[in-house]
Order: structure tokens, then sequence, then C-alpha cells
């Protein structure tokens, strides 16, 4: 019997994002990540293409985690107290990006001043030539103070700032628009206020060929079959030509896959699970390698031997 | 679904008297105006104005063209009118994709008309009707719809470039016809793959029709749910084009949020 044709004819592409700017392009990196724009279902080479290969940015706190289990303790721990240092280390094992969050902005969590952010931004700057992601805390009210001053401490680094709500964009966009930075679109878990939350954004004045999306994670186990399923709907939608639902896709896999109970209880209660410094890395590319078939471009990781696990993967896929 | 503005058409006195006194404003503001709500195509039809028909489409073309790049449609009945229509409107605006509208299924028109289609690489729009006259039931209607359709990619047409037009009636003179055309569709797009696109003439189902607008997107949303392709309609409709745009997303075509009329909009550039 013959093989029958599957081949689909796509009307739509996902848009292509760069990130960070060279000194040619008005910043300081030494180069820029592109992401995006994908004419296909992913790594099916003969649906379409892959131009860029999905880019990997590791995690980078602006203070020490106190919550991250031992076998991340052993790559970071040394260097997690200083955000420039740490930055220095997460390039050093590879990254294509820092993945920074302004976690010590957080009322609760030390409760930094803005400019004491601008601070902790300018110095991963200096730092390290990587392009770079730069989270708020979280709380709606602080990023709205915070956020704008990060945006202009890096001004001209074309930076992809997270992120805008259906409630929270405004102060985001106008910021990331007067500074020229990306953004992230966020939606969790729910395609249609995704695409809501395009539109709003839109309104401002922001490009929709600036914005990556971020439909939140879910780690493997833990409901990660609803992140696949919007994921694999987002791409058709921008495959079959929905401009509103063309951008690139961001993931936070190390932070979901961290957070599991595989990837966090000592040997002694989960003897049967294997060794930890084995299980967690491994929980962490596994979740990264199934949402990488829906159709991530940019993944957070943490751990060393996801990253290579993860690169080692997409090598294989887009030679396949 | 790609929309065919309908309004440019001799058998309206404006256009007709645009026509005949080369009155390029009145053409341009009502393309305009289809173009804003939302036209893919825009229909050109002389209808009966008055002198060289051939002229006159050229000049409606051109005319048209000189607002938008979207594609014409060449509408005429007459085939040996088309016959010397379409080589020298394709010669006239090149890299413009041209829609024959329309063939029918009597082999004297296939053999005039699907060449012609084949040579300029144009669309082509076909009836499902022959000698015979139009179908009073579902089976005639297939039965020349499969015709067509076999002629046409005999010819050479790709299938993305054929379009079949299962005739709509109006309500007030031809009981059951709708849903007859309707169930053709249905019939057509079920024995082809991949089907062609299917097209109606949307105003004639309310022509005469004191509700003409109620019945116009009443029916149009029937029709895309029976697989409805294509239309040609009054794009400046708003009511009608909001009725389409809701189907569509009902219908999975578009991806619902909050504000999804906005949405189509915007990715037509509109908004």
């Amino acid at each position: 019997m013959a093989i029958p044709d599957v081949k689909q004819k796509w009307s739509g592409r996902v848009n292509t994002v760069t990130i960070g700017a060279t000194k040619a392009e008005g910043g300081t990196r030494g180069r820029t990540v592109t992401i995006g724009g994908e004419t296909g279902i992913p790594f099916l080479s003969f649906d379409g293409e892959t131009p860029h290969p999905p880019a990997i940015a590791l995690d980078v706190l602006d203070k020490a985690p106190l919550d991250w289990p031992e076998p991340l303790r052993e790559i970071y721990g040394d260097v997690w107290s200083d955000p420039a240092a740490w930055a220095r280390r997460a390039k050093e094992l590879g990254a294509d990006l820092i993945n920074l969050r302004l976690v010590s902005t957080h009322p609760e969590e030390g409760d930094r001043s803005p400019e004491e952010a601008a601070d902790t931004v300018r110095a991963v700057l200096e730092a390290v030539d990587l392009p770079l992601v730069i989270w708020g805390c979280d709380v709606p009210a602080k990023d709205q103070r915070v956020m704008p001053k990060v945006a202009e401490a890096a001004q001209g680094e074309n930076c992809l700032l997270g992120a805008c709500t259906e409630t929270e964009y405004r102060t985001l966009a106008a910021a990331a628009q007067a500074y020229r930075h990306k953004l992230i679109a966020l939606a969790p878990c729910d395609i249609n206020k995704q695409k809501q939350v395009n539109i709003l954004i839109s309104d401002t004045g922001f490009p929709l060929t600036d914005l990556v999306l971020y439909p939140t994670t879910a780690s493997l186990g833990y409901g990660m079959e609803y992140v696949y399923s919007i994921l694999e709907r987002g791409r058709l939608a921008a495959l079959a030509g929905d401009r509103l639902m063309a951008q690139p896709v961001i993931l936070d896999v190390g932070y979901e896959a961290w957070r599991s109970k595989e990837a966090r209880i000592g040997d002694e209660a989960a003897a049967a699970w294997g060794p930890l410094h084995v299980r967690g890395a491994a929980w962490e590319a596994v979740t990264a390698a199934d949402l990488l078939q829906g159709g991530a471009d940019l993944l957070i990781l943490r751990h060393i031997k996801a990253v290579e696990v993860v690169r080692s993967l997409i090598r294989d896929l887009l030679a396949a | 679904m790609i929309i065919f503005g309908e309004r440019i058409n001799g058998m309206y006195r404006d256009v007709r008297t645009a026509i005949v006194e080369r009155d390029k404003s009145v053409i341009q503001r009502l393309a305009k105006a289809q173009l804003d709500g939302g036209a893919d195509v825009m229909d050109l039809n002389v209808g009966p104005a008055k002198g060289d028909a051939v002229e006159h489409f050229v000049w409606l073309a051109q005319t048209v063209h000189e607002i938008t790049d979207k594609p014409l449609s060449l509408d005429s009945a007459k085939a040996d009118l088309l016959v010397q229509v379409v080589p020298r409107v394709a010669e006239a605006l090149p890299g413009t994709k041209l829609i024959i509208n329309s063939c029918t299924a009597a082999p004297d028109y296939m053999a005039k008309l699907l060449p012609l289609a084949a040579k300029y690489g144009t669309s082509i729009i076909g009836l499902t009707m022959d000698q015979r006259g139009v179908p009073g039931n579902v089976e005639q209607r297939v039965e020349c719809g499969a015709a067509f359709l076999m002629g046409a990619v005999e010819a050479g047409i790709p299938i993305e470039d054929i379009y079949i037009d299962p005739i709509i009636l109006p309500v007030n003179v031809a009981h059951k016809q709708q849903v007859h055309s309707i169930e053709a569709i249905r019939q057509l797009a079920l024995v082809n793959d991949p089907p062609p696109k299917f097209i109606i003439g949307l105003s004639n189902v309310s022509q005469k029709c004191l509700l003409n607008h109620l019945l116009n997107r009443t029916y149009l949303v029937m029709a895309l749910a029976a697989g409805l392709d294509a239309a040609i309609l009054d794009a400046a409709d708003a009511e009608l084009i909001e009725a389409m745009i809701a189907a569509e997303v009902l219908l999975g075509k578009q991806l619902y949020s909050d504000e999804f009329v906005k949405a189509w909009k915007m990715q037509k550039g509109l908004a």
C-alpha cells in the first residue's frame, strides 16, 4: 500500500521575533536570538520549515532562592547571591539568553525598589553579553512601578519583558514601546483569552509582530496535556492564517518541573524513583521534550543536564 | 469566507450611468465601500450599459484596480463576451488575479471558457446548470456541478481555482430551491476530495423581498454551515458581515475571542 501524502498546505506562518541588540543595532549584546518563523507543524520537515531552532534561556534570580533543591544548588549555589555572577555562570553553561526574574521586588520577598531593580538589570547587562528576558514579581501594583524603570535601564537592548495580562498591559506595553523592547503576552491556559490579550495589547499601538505568547506551563504529570493542546491549537491557528495568534511561544519549564514532587523528594523517601540528581533533571528534560513537540520556541530551563538533552533533541529532530 | 463585493454592477442605474460617462469617482466610491466592508474580490458586471461591453469591462477593471490590488471577478452570462474580455483585462492588468464569473456545465460554454481560464491562469465559477436550464432539484445540480468540475480539472485548472455555484433563486419565486442549493453543496463537498470552492450569489435569494437583509444574512449562515467558501454579496451590509463572522467562529473556522468581530477586522487590516 502506498503511504498517503499527509503534507498540508498552510497559508500562515509563525512570526519571527528577535531578542537582543548588538552594538550595530544600538545595544551592547554580543549576539541576538531570533525565534519563530515556522511554516508547518513542529519538526515535520516535509510539512514546513523551522528557520530558527527553539532557543534556551537559563534562569537567574535577583536573590538567592530558598526553595531550589540540591541538584540546582550544586550548579548555582556558589553564585546565586550575586545575579551578575549567576548570569556569567549561565552563559558558561551554554544559555542562549538570560531569564532574569526580579523576585526581590515582591513586597514579601524583600520589596526592593524600582531603582534597585534597574541596578540589577544594568549589572547583568554588563556581566554578560547575552540577550535578556526580564520578569517582574507578578504583583501588578509593584510591577507597574518596577518595569518602566527596568525598561529604561535596558533601553536599546531589545529585551523581552514579561508579562502583559488581560487586565494589566497598558503600563508594560507603553514602557516596552518607549524603550524598544519585546513583550510577553500571558493568558493562562486559555487560547480565547490569549487572542483577546493580543487584541488589547495591539490596541495600545504595540505591534503584534513584537509579541511572544506565554500560555503558562505545566510539567509532566501536572496537567501538561492542557498546555500541549493550547500550543497545538495556537500553532494551527497561526498556520491557518490567524495573524492575531501568529506569535512564537515562551514556556517556563524549569520553574514548573522543579516544583513537582518527583524533582524534589529526597532519595530516602523515594528510593524506587531513582536518585534525585538524575530524577530532577530528567523530569525537566522530558517536560521540555514534550512541549517542544507542541510548538515551543523559547524554553526557560535550570539544570545543565536538561539543557544538554534538550539541545541534542532539537538537533536530532531538526536533522531528521 | 471569501467575500466578492457585488455593488459594481450595471444593473444599478448609478453604475450604468458612470460606465457610459466614464465617471471614475462613482465606481471608486462604491468599490471602496465594498473594500472597507471586507471584500476580498471585486465583482465587476457591466450589465446592460449601452456601448461596447468589452471596452466597458476593461475600463471598469482599470478603474477599480486603481484603488486596490485585490482580485477582480469578471461577471457576465455571455461566454462570447468573456472570451474577448479576459485577454484584454489580463493584458491591461498583469499580475492581477482574475475570476471568470461564470461558466455553465453546457458543453459549448465549457469548450469556450475552460481553455481560456487555463491559458490565463484565472479562477472560474461554474454554475450547476447546463443547456437544459436551471435544475429544479438537487440531483441535477449535483450532476451539473460534477460535470463542470471534471471538465475544469481535465482542462488543467488547479482545484483551488475552481468554484461551483449551485444557483440561488429568489425565495418569493422559487419555493424550496434554496434548500436544494444547500443540499447540492453538501453532496458535492462530500464526494470530491479535495473539494472545489463553493460560492453563491447571495442577494438573489431575497430579490424583491421586503426583508431582504434579514433573508440574506440568515441564508448566508445556513450555507456556511453546509460548507460554503465564498459569496457574492454586499460587503457594505455591516449586519450581514457580522453574521458571517459569528458563523465562522461558531463553525470553528476562526478562533473565538471576546472581540471576535474586531479580531476579524484586524486580520483584514480594517480595524
